[in-house]
């Protein structure tokens, strides 16, 4: 008990996920009604591909991620790193499953070890279970037949930035003010830890390669165009958050506060009656525009996925 | 250890453990919607929450302090942001930054404590979650324990044999190795579970022993807990 206790997740991670308040109501909310359809399609997907024998697994090599994080790697100056895991699951998984894996381990993070936020869950799986192991995945799907290792290397690389750039992104638009010194210092310490875990999964999937061949996956076995698509827009998505962040930190919170009026003032048409309620608070108003905002993204992303899946079967 | 005594916690017979789990999901929804939503200077509606959670506690019977100590963890966290903002000139958000968060991670405690984590994923299919998503978590939780168990094993292995400290080329290979080795056992145990699982006409959905059942308490618990907290954040 004491030997198990001492080596405990919780103890040795850095708590990286958004915790709850952090992000402004706009943007947690809108992230969940993107990632609720994005983990439902996935869900789909991964129904289609994998077998009956394939539940255990995705839990266990859930398990196997937490777990993951006890064995450390030595990275110099007398520090280490340790895996993240989205891109090794989606090279060995692939990326559906991959991303319900994902998933599943923020979301137990969340409950069971308080680390990130309950309403910031569709942000924590937007950034890493959908962005990270889509972007990931990408290079090794474009180029994982022919260049092998770049496309490891690029893909482990890719999914650490894209997260990291889109939390941060995520955290200047709802007006979290830092520094510009800071947001270049965040970002230099995100491209080394994506150094850190490229050379970890490189070196893994070697080992795993020399251990079995059949524990990876073949790059082309999958041929999925609105993977494709997604994986791309993931990529550009984490680059548009870097660029962001790193040119105009002021620009995003300018823009922020003005799509904070925008929310405020551009839905009053839509519901004039609001007067007549004897509640005649700025919130509810506020909470009522907002909610319709949401079913309208939600309802754009059931209908994108129905589109997506009705492509697919026929 | 932290997981475990959250298990405990949740063995409970109070009033709070034996709500129906989907009843405190929407219940914590509310919370965290209303506490989200609220100015970081109003002082009054946050003590009136934080009072709604010190008293289902108590209710609960969980250990106050322990639980009030264990969600110091999100502290670091919003406390370095709470810094920065507060040097950036930004005082009224770093407060919401710290005590917002810090409220929001005793209210998921409180859930938790008071749910098993089967009955809690057990709630959250029932509002819609995928099967499979729920199903891989389940598993998840169910094998967290034995795989570290088994990482730790495989650390200490290759500790003995070559001294992963040493040296750092060879260290990192060897903590590569590690981790293959790791992640192959864990897939031949997901293998041999599979087949057990089978052998014991496992049908793709893991029973309950007490059926979830969503009485009048529960809707009334959910609907008193939300129109209190919306009542009191308007004012």
């Amino acid at each position: 008990m004491t030997r198990f206790e001492k080596s405990c997740y919780f103890e040795t991670s850095i708590r990286m996920h958004i915790p709850d308040n952090f992000l402004s109501t706009p943007v947690w909310a809108t992230l969940d009604a993107l990632s609720i359809p994005a983990v439902g399609l996935m869900v789909k997907r991964a129904g289609r591909e994998l077998e009956d024998t394939s539940i255990p697994l995705l839990g266990v090599m859930g398990a196997f991620v937490f777990a993951a994080q006890m064995i450390n790697f030595p990275v110099g100056i007398g520090t280490s790193g340790h895996l993240v895991g989205g891109a090794l699951l989606a090279f060995t998984l692939g990326a559906a499953p991959a991303t319900i894996v994902m998933t599943a381990i923020i979301a137990i993070q969340a409950f069971v070890f308080q680390d990130g936020g309950v309403l910031a869950l569709g942000a924590n799986i937007f950034n890493m279970a959908a962005a990270g192991v889509l972007a990931g995945y990408l290079p090794f799907w474009m180029w994982g037949a022919r260049h092998r290792k770049p496309a490891i290397f690029a893909g482990a690389f890719l999914s650490v930035m894209v997260s990291a750039s889109l939390a941060l992104g995520e955290l200047l638009i709802s007006g979290v003010a830092m520094p510009r010194p800071l947001v270049l210092v965040s970002m230099a310490l995100f491209a080394i830890s994506g150094l850190i875990e490229a050379a970890i999964t490189i070196s893994v999937m070697q080992a795993l390669e020399k251990l079995n061949p059949e524990l990876v996956q073949r790059p082309d076995s999958t041929n999925w165009r609105a993977l494709a698509v997604l994986s791309g827009v993931a990529v550009a998505l984490g680059a548009a958050g870097f660029l962001w962040a790193s040119s105009a930190p002021d620009g995003i919170q300018r823009l922020g506060l003005q799509l904070g009026l925008a929310a405020k003032t551009g839905f009053h048409a839509p519901f004039p009656d609001y007067t007549a309620f004897t509640f005649d608070s700025a919130w509810l108003r506020r909470a009522t525009a907002g909610l319709a905002g949401l079913l309208l993204v939600y309802a754009v992303c059931v209908a994108v996925g129905k589109m997506i899946g009705r492509q697919r079967s026929a | 250890m932290h997981h475990v005594l959250m298990d405990q916690w949740s063995q409970g017979a109070s009033p709070l453990h034996k709500r129906d789990p989907r009843a405190k999901i929407l219940a914590l929804a509310a919370f965290l919607i209303v506490l989200a939503t609220t100015a970081p200077n109003a002082f009054l509606t946050l003590v009136i929450d934080a009072v709604v959670l010190v008293a289902g506690i108590l209710i609960a019977g969980l250990p106050l302090a322990s639980l009030l100590l264990r969600a110091m963890a999100v502290l670091p966290f919003s406390l370095t942001f709470g810094l920065i903002s507060w040097l950036a000139g930004d005082q009224l958000r770093a407060l919401g930054l710290v005590e917002k968060s810090y409220l929001s991670t005793v209210a998921v405690l409180l859930v938790v404590g008071t749910t098993p984590l089967p009955l809690l994923l057990s709630g959250l299919e029932a509002l819609g979650t995928p099967r499979l998503l729920v199903l891989v978590a389940q598993f998840l939780y169910r094998y967290l324990f034995v795989v570290s168990e088994q990482a730790q094993h495989i650390r200490l292995a290759a500790a003995c044999r070559q001294g992963i400290e040493r040296r750092r080329r060879s260290g990192f290979r060897a903590a590569a190795g590690a981790l293959a080795v790791l992640f192959a056992r864990s897939y031949y145990r997901a293998e041999g579970i599979h087949r057990a699982m089978t052998a014991r006409a496992f049908s793709g959905k893991f029973a309950l022993l007490r059926r979830l059942q969503f009485g009048w308490a529960d809707g009334m618990f959910t609907l008193a807990i939300a129109a209190f907290l919306i009542l009191v954040r308007i004012q």
